[in-house]
């Protein structure tokens, strides 16, 4: 294949807090290559945010990158080097903060928020907000611009859009106020987009109006997309390839097809048998045990062996990292979970632990007392 | 629980605990000094229009004892207001809610409080439902408090018991809001819920807050609560998985009115309601082989201030129905209803007669239909483009018997022994009852005897 598009290598985002450093983003990895839907899922705090977030430089105090390497079309966003105290130092050919302001964000790698009320100013007409994007990103005069700005939102599905040019953000529906986001997002062709949760917010209806919305579109601007979200059946619908997170880690990556039918590490089997399925009766869910640990204190060892149902001693000792584990000739399918053979410590000869999330201060429900 | 100071009329189970005719509730702006106002730039500056909002028209069903009636829609489409009309929390503008044998539109003050000790609600969002400055256990047993049950004592063995049923420690009694998660925080919700011991909950949007894996927990500790304290739930969603989980029949709402009521299987395996096949349709599948979505809906939801006439989801149905007098075939009668909707929507930009007719008509409708169309086409090449939606929503759309008339009808279902209301004219060959007999209201309704043919 050739180079990626852009290249995330063991990223690190730390938030220094008064209780301690919570550890949001822990050592990820992965590539996004031209034209492809990549999909992060997760729960919620599994660092999912602000992995994007690092990806733009975006991270603010308390919280800051403290590792990695970001690498985006042969151009480092983020790198570090040892300095001449021993201390890490930003590297001399990191983009400066005003490259990344003027080149980077929003013409290069634009972002889709989750929330479209509170991505557009309610003060400002959504047409006067879309073409003062495109003149400055575009170098556009103002008619040019607001031609264009027109054209995009009759792109992006608005009815009628000479006369919504004109009108507030609270004027348009949930949906629509998405499609302008989007519009936003394409108006100045970027190679990447960011697309945090975009339809999270949005019925079901709009949501596929959404996704066949972006489909299209992609295939005529040929736009990479990360696409943020903790919807399987999402990911199932428009993703090419799965990262799927837990804790700050990704725990599993492999192409759509494979996550879903041959699914390698419990998490993500677990994920994928808590969800009600809308095309069959299902009388009783299976749900994960007990609730995400906190970044700030992760469990030792393998992050999910405090929820694991396969969860054994080793677990709790060993910190799996990913190992790709598809067979000879096959796309990669790499999974960070010791119950493989590949990573040789031992699973088979060690003892179950009872799964600490089914006691205790836990969701799960107890089977106590009887009667009103 | 025998100390308790009211009478209770006691219903069967499988007999309805709620019976909601007619119910309607309407918003209206003309309130207060400013009410309905609107500034223009032209002379004279100040107008009032005064609007309504027809939130809730003309709703009628039937809960029964120990069911779960699960209750879906698009947002704005009235499921909440529904609800708290219901539960008299907002008080409705015509029609009735008779809750165990009462009607509970036409009591207030003192009864009506006392009668909220059998009805209870859970809210869509964990953390605005709890009061951060209180601390779970004094949180739990406010509405016993409030109901006069039991004593200082009593109350919180209470608490601590259903803090336990509902799958929390007993020990967290102390705790305050915010030192749990979303999921805790609904358990709570739950457990606040339980304790003055109701017979109705009302859930709106209970678990749709949730990551999915909590959601399983939280949908599975809801029903085991139903079997051990048989509850009846009214559960208001917008995800059909989760109302196909949970729920025994299922009510489907659009703008305001309800469109389709069945039983469970029969409502997702034979949907009768183009509305709800589109929701069915809509509906992600977490299989990255089923082919993704189809039939998609175009366009959005109107406004409920100025409802279309006849059937409400007339505007975006894919299946609308030929008035009378045109004798189109299928093919160019969809053309003519996308090439309708089009021009209403502004959906192209060029003028050229010929450009359009190739985009829309590949059938072109010949007769009367034909020299209409040819007629719009006219007025959108000289950009007259009001002329153009005028004439076509006038000859075509409004001419449907879709808009002319409201539909009711009750079929006769495939799946289970239930009743199957649908409310759209494409089903008044099938069906068995139509109009205010199709209305779940009809006074001792047995079993509807099989007349015409199934399809």
């Amino acid at each position: 294949m050739s180079e990626p598009l852009l290249s995330v290598d063991n990223l690190k985002t730390q938030f220094f807090t008064e209780d301690g450093t919570v550890r949001a983003v822990d050592g990820i990895s992965f590539d996004v290559y031209e034209g492809e839907i990549v999909g992060l899922v997760g729960e919620s705090g599994a660092g999912k945010s602000v992995a994007t977030s690092s990806i733009l430089r975006l991270v603010d105090s308390p919280g800051e990158i403290v590792g990695g390497e970001i690498t985006f079309k042969g151009e480092t966003i983020f790198g570090l080097e040892e300095g001449d105290d021993g201390e890490p130092r930003p590297r001399d050919d990191m983009l400066s903060e005003k490259e990344m302001r003027r080149r980077i964000r929003g013409r290069e790698i634009a972002i889709i928020f989750q929330d479209p009320m509170e991505s557009l100013n309610p003060v400002f007409t959504v047409g006067g907000q879309l073409r003062e994007f495109i003149e400055i990103n575009r170098d556009l005069s103002g008619e040019e611009a607001e031609e264009e700005a027109i054209d995009m939102l009759r792109e992006v599905g608005i009815p009628a859009p000479e006369s919504r040019y004109d009108e507030y953000p609270h004027q348009f529906s949930g949906g629509m106020r998405q499609r302008v986001l989007i519009a936003m997002a394409l108006a100045c062709q970027p190679d990447l987009i960011i697309a945090d949760e975009p339809t999270t917010a949005l019925d079901v209806t709009v949501e596929g109006q959404i996704l066949e919305m972006v489909t299209e579109l992609q295939e005529k601007y040929d736009t990479s997309f990360i696409w943020v979200t903790h919807d399987m059946s999402v990911v199932a619908e428009i993703c090419d390839r799965v990262n799927v997170m837990y804790l700050g880690e990704i725990i599993e990556h492999a192409e759509v097809d494979d996550l879903f039918y041959e699914t390698k590490h419990p998490y993500t089997q677990a994920l994928l048998d808590s969800m009600p399925r809308p095309d069959k009766t299902v009388h009783e869910l299976d749900p994960i045990k007990g609730v995400m640990p906190e970044a700030i204190d992760p469990p030792s060892g393998c992050r999910f062996h405090s929820r694991c149902p396969h969860a054994r001693e080793v677990c709790r000792e060993v910190h799996p990292e990913q190992r790709d584990l598809a067979d000879e000739g096959e796309p990669t399918h790499s999974a960070a979970c010791v119950m493989y053979d590949a990573f040789e410590v031992g699973y088979e000869e060690s003892r179950p632990i009872e799964t600490e999330a089914t006691g205790g201060f836990s969701a799960g429900l107890t089977e106590t007392g009887d009667g009103e | 629980m025998s100390g308790r100071d009211r009478e209770r009329g006691e219903v069967d189970e499988g007999e309805s605990l709620l019976e909601v005719r007619n119910l309607c509730k309407y918003f209206d702006n003309d309130g207060g000094l400013f009410g309905g106002m609107t500034l223009d730039r032209e002379f004279p500056f100040v107008s009032r229009n005064p609007s309504t909002v027809r939130a809730v028209e003309d709703v009628s069903f039937d809960i029964k004892k120990g069911e779960t009636l699960g209750l879906v829609g698009e947002s704005g489409c009235g499921k909440s207001t529904l609800a708290r009309t219901v539960l008299r929390l907002l008080d409705p503008t015509s029609g009735s809610v008779d809750f165990k044998g009462e009607d509970l539109a036409t009591i207030s003050g003192e009864p009506l409080r006392r009668k909220r000790q059998d009805m209870q609600m859970i809210f869509q969002d964990p953390q605005s439902s709890l009061d951060p400055r209180m601390k779970v256990g004094p949180i739990v047993e406010e509405p016993m408090r409030a109901h006069g049950m039991l004593d200082e004592e009593g109350r919180e063995a209470r608490a601590k018991e259903l803090l336990e049923k509902v799958g929390l420690d007993p020990q967290h009694y102390n705790r305050y809001p915010h030192a749990f998660s979303g999921g805790q925080r609904q358990r709570v919700n739950l457990a606040r819920a339980l304790s003055v011991n109701p017979d109705f909950i009302v859930c709106d949007e209970p678990v749709s807050a949730l990551d999915v894996s909590i959601q399983a927990q939280v949908l599975n500790t809801m029903q085991d609560l139903q079997d051990e304290f048989d509850l009846t739930y009214l559960f208001i969603a917008h995800d059909l998985s989760v109302i196909r989980h949970i729920s025994d029949r299922v009510a489907v709402m659009y703008l305001g009115q309800m469109v389709e009521l069945a039983d469970k299987e029969e409502l997702f395996e034979n949907p009768q309601h183009p509305y709800t096949q589109a929701l069915l349709d809509a509906i992600p599948v977490p299989d990255p082989r089923s082919g993704g979505r189809t039939n998609l809906l175009t366009g959005d939801v109107p406004s409920p201030i100025d409802p279309p006439s006849g059937c409400r989801f007339r505007t975006r149905c894919p299946v609308l129905i030929q008035p009378d007098e045109f004798d189109m075939s299928d093919g160019e009668w969809s053309a003519v209803v996308e090439f309708q909707r089009a021009v209403k929507r502004r959906e192209f930009e060029t003028t050229n007669r010929r450009e359009v007719r190739q985009q829309y008509f590949e059938e072109a409708p010949t007769g009367d239909a034909g020299t209409l169309i040819d007629d719009a086409l006219s007025h959108i090449s000289d950009e007259e483009w009001a002329e153009a939606e005028a004439l076509l929503t006038e000859s075509f759309a409004d001419a449907s018997v879709c808009a002319t008339d409201e539909p009711a009808y009750e079929v006769s279902p495939n799946l289970g022994d239930g009743r199957h209301y649908a409310a759209c004219h494409r089903v008044r060959d099938a069906a068995v009852a139509s109009g205010a007999a199709a209305d779940l209201d009809a006074p001792g309704s047995g079993p509807v005897e099989e007349l015409g043919a199934d399809d």
